[in-house]
Parts: C-alpha cells; sequence; structure tokens
C-alpha cells in the first residue's frame, strides 16, 4: 500500500519530467525553426543580391540608349527648353497674317469672306454671322464669354498691342472653321503676353 | 551496558551467534552529555537549510509564477546564427547604384564513382550547359577519379536546371564571383578582382583591406550618368579624330569630388584580360593604363593658367599688365614663339586668351624661378596626386630649374603632369583660391574637407574673368554651350618622343569649368594623338578637338547637375565677368 505523501511526490515528479521535456522538445522545435527562417532568410538575401545586379545590368545606360533609340527616340532636352519657372516661359509668338490662304479660303467660301474685310473686331462679326455655331461654345466655355467684352473696358496695359494684332489670327483662321460650325471652337480674342496676364484674364472672366 | 557491548567483548562469543535486533542506544554520560551539545548545532543547520531552500522556492515562485516587475529576460538568451559572411563589400554610385557586387556562382563538381550512366549523364550536362564538349565531359566521368571539376562558376538558373537533371554523384561547390553590371563604363575607377577576391585594379585594388572588411556598401562620389555621357562623348571625340586614346574627368570644385572619370582605351572588368573585338588593335597593358591619374602628360597650354595665376596672385603681375610679345625669344637652342600670337604687346589677359607662349614665358620670367617652384608645389603639381587608387604617376620636371626652365614651364612644356592634378588645381583657380584633394568617395553633404589657400580670392575672381574671355573671345570658342557660361583653357602640345618633340603628334587637351559666375563643376578632357578630319578643316588642336567635347558634355550633364542655364549675354553677368581694364572696349576675337 503507497502512502499518500509518496504518492503525491510520485506525481509531482512525473508531471515535472513531462514538462520538462514538452519545453525540451517545443525549443528544439523552436531552435530548427529559427535556423530554417535564417536559412531562409540568408537565401532571399542572396537572391536579392542577385537580382539587383540583374536590374543593374538590365539598367546598363547603353542598353537604355539603344531601346530608347528603337522604341522611344526620346532626345536629351536642349538647352532652350529648361526653365527655371513657368513665368520664364515666353508666349506663343503671334503669327504675321498670312495672306494668301486667306484668299484661296475667301474666294472658295464668299459667306466667310465678309469676316475677313473689316479690319476691326473680326471674331465677333464672325461669330454673329454663324449663330448657330455659337450655341455650343457657349455653353461649354460659358465662362469665357465676358473675356472679350470686359477686357478693353479694363484699364490700358501694354497688352493691348497684342489684343490688337490677335484679331488678325483669328481671322484668318476663322473663316475655315466657321464652314463647319460643329467644329467652332471658342478661341480666346485676346492673346495674353505674359503668364501673369492670362492669369489675370482667367481670373476676371470667372 | 548493553547486550552488544557484552557480546562483543566477549572473545568466547560462538561464530554462529546472531545477535539480537538493536535496540536504541541509551547513551548516558559523557556521550549523552555529547549528543546534547549537538542538539542546537543540529538546529542551525537545519534552519540555514531551510532558510536556503525557502529562498530558492520564493524565488522560483517569483519568476516563474508571478508577473515580477524585475527583469528577468522573458526569453533565453539565444545565440543567433552570424550573418552569412557575404564576401567582399559591394561598390555603389553616388545614387546608389550597384557598380560591383558578390554573387553566389557554385561550381559543378562530379564523383564519377558514383555516376551511373555516363554517357547519359555528358548528353546531358553538355545539352544543359553551355560551352561543355560532350566527348569532354564523358572522358572527364568516366576517369576513375573521385573528384572531377565539371564547369566553375554557373549562373543561378544554370545551377537549377543542373538539379533539375537529377543525376547522381553531381555536387555543387559553395563559390563567389565579383561581378560588374556596367562593365567597361567605370573601368579604371572601379577596377576589377582576380582571383581569391584580390583587388588588382581601381578600388578594388586602392580600398581592397577596407572592402574586404566592411559590411555596408563603399559609396563613390561617381554618378553613373554623367560617367555615361564623360564615356560616350570622349569615345565620340577619340573615334571623330581617331586618336589613340583619350581621358576625361568632371569634379566637383567645392569639394573634391570626382563625378566621373574616363580612361580610353578601357576594359572589360569581368575579362580584364581579353582582346576588344571592335579594337583589336588596342593591347591589354594599354587598356589597363589609367590615363587620368597614372598616366603624365605635357599639358602645354593648359599650364598657362598656372602661371598666370601666379604672376596675378604674387603680385608679378597685374591684369593691366603688359608684355612684349611681338617677337620670338631665342635662349640657348630654343625659340619660344607663338602659334596664335598676335606678335604685338599684349595684356595680360589677351596672353591668356591668345594662349601666347611668349607672353606666359614672361610672365613666369616675372613671378621668377623660386616663387614659380613655391607656387607649383602649393597648387599640388610637383609631388604625385592624391586619390583612393593605387594607379597614381607622379609629375616629371627638371631637377634643376634653370631660366629656360621657368620659361617654358610657364606655358606648359619640360613639364608633366596628370590629368588628375591639373583638375585638382585648376579646381582651385575658380573656386576661390582654396585647393581641395581629389576623391573618388561620397562626401557627406557639407562634409567637404577645409583645404588649404592657395591664390587669394581676388585672384580667383580674375582668373574666372579671364577664363570667360578665352571661352568668348579666344581659343576656347568652340566650347559651344550656351547658357552655362562655360569658362576654360585649351591646350594643344606636340608630344615628347625620346628627346625631341614630335611633330604631327598631338595632345590636345580642354579644361573647362561652369557657371564661371560661381564655378560648380569642372570638366577636363584630354584627346591623345588626334588625327585631323574633314569637319575640323584640317585641325587637331584642343580648340577643335577637346573643347567641344566638353562643351557638348556639359550641355549634357548640367541638368542633370541641377546647373540652370542663364541668359549669358544679360548685363549683370557680362559685367561680372568682363575684366575691369576691359569693360566696355572692344575685343579682338581670336
Amino acid at each position: 500500500m503507497i502512502k499518500l505523501p509518496t504518492l503525491f511526490w510520485l506525481i509531482v515528479v512525473t508531471t515535472a519530467g513531462f514538462a520538462m521535456f514538452a519545453v525540451k522538445y517545443e525549443v528544439q522545435a523552436l531552435a530548427d525553426q529559427l535556423a530554417r527562417t535564417a536559412k531562409q532568410a540568408d537565401n532571399t538575401e542572396r537572391s536579392i543580391r542577385a537580382l539587383e545586379a540583374e536590374w543593374a545590368y538590365l539598367n546598363r545606360p547603353d542598353a537604355l540608349a539603344q531601346m530608347n533609340q528603337q522604341l522611344l527616340s526620346l532626345v536629351p532636352i536642349a538647352t532652350k527648353q529648361l526653365h527655371t519657372d513657368v513665368t520664364d516661359i515666353p508666349m506663343r509668338p503671334v503669327p504675321p497674317p498670312p495672306p494668301a490662304p486667306a484668299e484661296t479660303v475667301a474666294a472658295s467660301d464668299p459667306a466667310a469672306s465678309a469676316p475677313q474685310t473689316p479690319a476691326g473686331p473680326a471674331p465677333q462679326s464672325a461669330v454673329a454671322q454663324n449663330p448657330p455655331a455659337q450655341s455650343p461654345a457657349t455653353q461649354s466655355p460659358a465662362a469665357q464669354t465676358p473675356a472679350p467684352q470686359s477686357q478693353p473696358a479694363e484699364a490700358p496695359r501694354p497688352v493691348v498691342t497684342a489684343a490688337l494684332e490677335a484679331p488678325t489670327t483669328t481671322r484668318s483662321i476663322k473663316p475655315a472653321i466657321a464652314a463647319k460650325p460643329a467644329a467652332v471652337r471658342k478661341t480666346p480674342p485676346h492673346r495674353a503676353a505674359s503668364l501673369n496676364e492670362l492669369i489675370a484674364q482667367i481670373v476676371e472672366s470667372r | 551496558m548493553s547486550a552488544a557491548f557484552q557480546f562483543d567483548d566477549n572473545p568466547c562469543r560462538p561464530r554462529h551467534f546472531r545477535p539480537p535486533p538493536c535496540t536504541p542506544v541509551v547513551p548516558d554520560g559523557p556521550a549523552k552529555r555529547a549528543l546534547e551539545g549537538c542538539r542546537p548545532r543540529l538546529f542551525i543547520a537545519t534552519i540555514a537549510f531551510l532558510a536556503a531552500f525557502g529562498v530558492i522556492a520564493g524565488r522560483l515562485v517569483q519568476v516563474t509564477l508571478l508577473p515580477s516587475g524585475i527583469s528577468v529576460p522573458r526569453i533565453a538568451r539565444f545565440e543567433s546564427p552570424p550573418p552569412p559572411a557575404l564576401g567582399r563589400a559591394d561598390i555603389v554610385d553616388r545614387q546608389g547604384k550597384l557598380l560591383a557586387s558578390t554573387l553566389d556562382s557554385p561550381s559543378l563538381y562530379a564523383d564519377p564513382r558514383q555516376i551511373l550512366d555516363a554517357a547519359d549523364a555528358a548528353q546531358k550536362l553538355a545539352a544543359t550547359l553551355p560551352g561543355l564538349d560532350r566527348a569532354a565531359v564523358y572522358a572527364k566521368l568516366t576517369s576513375g577519379k573521385g573528384f572531377v571539376w565539371i564547369k566553375r562558376h554557373l549562373t543561378p538558373d544554370q545551377a537549377y536546371a543542373v538539379n533539375q537533371l537529377g543525376l547522381p554523384g553531381l555536387q555543387f561547390q559553395h563559390e563567389e564571383r565579383r561581378v560588374y553590371p556596367y562593365g567597361a563604363l567605370l573601368s579604371h575607377v572601379v577596377g576589377f578582382t582576380g582571383i581569391d577576391d584580390n583587388g588588382e585594379a581601381g578600388i578594388e585594388r586602392g580600398l581592397d583591406d577596407s572592402l574586404r572588411r566592411r559590411q555596408q556598401p563603399m559609396q563613390l562620389s561617381i554618378d553613373l550618368r554623367l560617367q555615361y555621357i564623360l564615356h560616350e562623348e570622349l569615345a565620340r571625340v577619340v573615334n571623330d579624330f581617331t586618336a589613340k586614346g583619350g581621358a576625361g574627368l568632371i569634379m566637383n570644385v567645392n569639394t573634391g569630388e570626382i563625378l566621373a572619370m574616363v580612361s580610353l582605351p578601357d576594359f572589360d572588368p569581368s575579362h580584364p584580360d581579353t582582346l576588344d573585338p571592335d579594337h583589336p588593335n588596342w593591347t591589354i597593358a594599354e587598356r589597363m593604363f589609367n590615363r587620368v591619374t597614372l598616366g603624365d602628360y605635357e599639358i602645354g597650354s593648359v599650364f598657362k593658367i598656372f602661371t598666370t595665376a601666379m604672376g596675378l596672385d604674387s603680385g608679378a603681375t597685374s591684369m593691366t599688365g603688359r608684355f612684349d610679345a611681338t617677337y620670338p625669344i631665342h635662349i640657348g637652342r630654343f625659340t619660344i614663339s607663338d602659334y596664335h600670337g598676335k606678335h604685338r604687346w599684349e595684356s595680360v589677359p589677351e596672353i591668356l586668351m591668345y594662349s601666347s607662349n611668349i607672353g606666359e614665358a614672361k610672365i613666369a620670367l616675372a613671378v621668377g624661378g623660386d616663387r614659380q617652384q613655391q607656387y607649383l608645389r602649393r597648387f599640388g603639381l610637383l609631388s604625385s596626386p592624391n586619390i583612393e587608387l593605387k594607379e597614381v604617376g607622379k609629375p616629371h620636371y627638371p631637377a634643376k630649374w634653370r631660366e629656360v626652365s621657368v620659361m617654358t614651364i610657364g606655358f606648359g612644356h619640360g613639364i608633366s603632369e596628370t590629368p588628375l592634378q591639373v583638375a585638382t588645381a585648376g579646381a582651385a583657380l575658380v573656386n576661390g583660391g582654396v585647393l581641395r584633394p581629389a576623391t573618388l568617395l561620397k562626401l557627406p553633404p557639407g562634409g567637404a574637407p577645409e583645404g588649404t589657400r592657395v591664390i587669394s580670392q581676388q585672384t580667383s575672381d580674375e582668373m574666372r574673368q579671364l577664363l570667360r574671355m578665352v571661352v568668348l573671345y579666344g581659343t576656347g570658342e568652340m566650347v559651344d554651350a550656351p547658357g552655362y557660361v562655360v569658362g576654360g583653357k585649351t591646350g594643344t602640345a606636340d608630344k615628347v618622343e625620346g628627346k625631341h618633340y614630335a611633330e604631327r603628334k598631338l595632345l590636345s587637351s580642354f579644361l573647362g569649368a561652369f557657371p564661371m559666375t560661381a564655378p560648380k563643376y569642372l570638366a577636363l578632357v584630354m584627346v591623345d594623338e588626334p588625327h585631323p578630319n574633314k569637319w575640323s578643316h584640317g585641325f587637331a588642336t584642343a580648340g577643335w578637338t577637346a573643347a567641344p567635347a566638353v562643351g557638348r558634355t556639359i550641355v549634357r550633364i548640367a541638368p542633370l547637375l541641377g546647373v540652370q542655364p542663364v541668359d549669358e549675354s544679360s548685363p549683370e553677368i557680362v559685367h561680372a565677368l568682363t575684366p575691369e581694364s576691359m569693360q566696355g572696349k572692344h575685343v579682338e576675337a581670336y
């Protein structure tokens, strides 16, 4: 007959033994896992190194240049294309009115020749002659329509000279476009001389 | 008395007799007294042991069961496996682009005794690995040895493919290999390693120890994009003028960092000892030769900037000084004459602009031999260049500094310098007068060395004006990099062959800095033995070869370096870069 204290100690010893082995095996498993993970990390690291080298190889400037030549045909930026900020960019120069094409258009389209003769506010008259053409235009850039009226009314600026020249371009373009009423786009009648000018125009027209 | 005593004392005790089980001995007398004395000691010992076990038990409970505040590591310290040795450190450029790396490159070997079907294995291996001869592999696999190399340094893909074959008896030996993704582009900068990963050239050799030890990549001051552009432009000028070779350098004048360094002909660091199929006449030794740091050349007229600078800085002359350049100088068996000269009295700016040998010889005489030597030593032009490479040359100059040497050195003859030194000293002339050692390692922001002052700020300002005049009106007109306010100096020298100058063997160079209003970068191009071509109207001088190459390079690199083009004709810039003595005057163009 086993005495009670003996039984107690037997149970304690057995439990402790089992617990110890359980912990030991768990630690072993974890150590194995750690080693596996470390090896995996090492492999990954090596793969990354290989891939980085490959990436560098694929990005050789001469290879990129060759691909560019075949596929993109990009060229280096010319010095004159470089500007420190947007205000440095000159506005598009106003081309002189080409007389020859205007005459041929006038001959082919007598209806459109009418706005060409007056030297004054050509665009307005052209628009006035084609009321159906104006309606789609007024809908979309509605905000811009008051601009022509309000602009000359503003305090006179040095830009006014540009404003006087601007209609000449629209005059040469307008008749050609007027033939296709659907394609009429409302061009701003006043070409700003600088970016600040342009921003001012947009702000005013709102 | 106990019974046991009685039996033991009795000699006649029968041998078969077994004493009865012991009864407790009840001591009395002295024994009893001794036992009585033991009791307290026993008690004390018991208490002590109990206390000790109590402490242990208490501590156990505290550590394991109670959430104690005592910092007991929750996990036993586990010695993590050391990070795998990745071999030599990588080399990267200033933007972190990989210039050299160490990659796994397993080598395949076989144990022929384990090979089951040698013919089949040889067939499969030859089909998998390019460059393997089936018969040779078969011979190896049937040799009966215990170890034969099949192929060294496989790519990862090839190793995978061999594994997929599933042939018994094949094994991989772990090996590493240095790779240079950009090939010849950086050959002289990065260099290459030989067997056992020994650095054999370039940074690999110069910083070999450091590369072996460090874990972090080594960051160079080189900018890959600039290197490519310089390489391309230099190769172009070398090709166009069918030159023997060339050297090019781009440097940050305010820190001494070298942003690009090209020497042509160059080599592929992966195969340094093979001939270039495109240029079979380039010998291996020639391709290995770093013209920027190892070669020393009589750089010719570019050297005049140093003479002019020392003339101005020492007070021997001034911007308004004038020298008679009407007639050639005859001294001993030498005759010093001008190639571009105006044959009249010329002012100091004109002497540099028109590159007058006579004028510079006279400035050098005015400075004097001793002071000339002092200045050259200060510019670092009389000692070996200081750079992180082992391939460094040293300047050659006469041991005895005679009057004729003073004069010829004044215009860059009779003294030979490495292009690196010329660029480093040239940077000091335009950056405000402070010489900073050239370096191939990236400096941290604001980490430029203090440097040593070699000329005054005022002299440096005057030099900037003079170098700008050279490009505007003088021999450097072909630079043609509008907007970047380039200033510089051309140099065309006859090469020395034996003891004489060889006619028609030229060394054309151009040293340019930009923007001259506040110079940031310097570019040097040197072309070795250019031959005239149709485009250059029979010229192979620096103005037609090196100067346009520098101009083309600057136009391409300036946007990358964040240098904004400006309107060069704006009054402020023109005023700032025109010497006071020439303000508003008409300058006779070269």
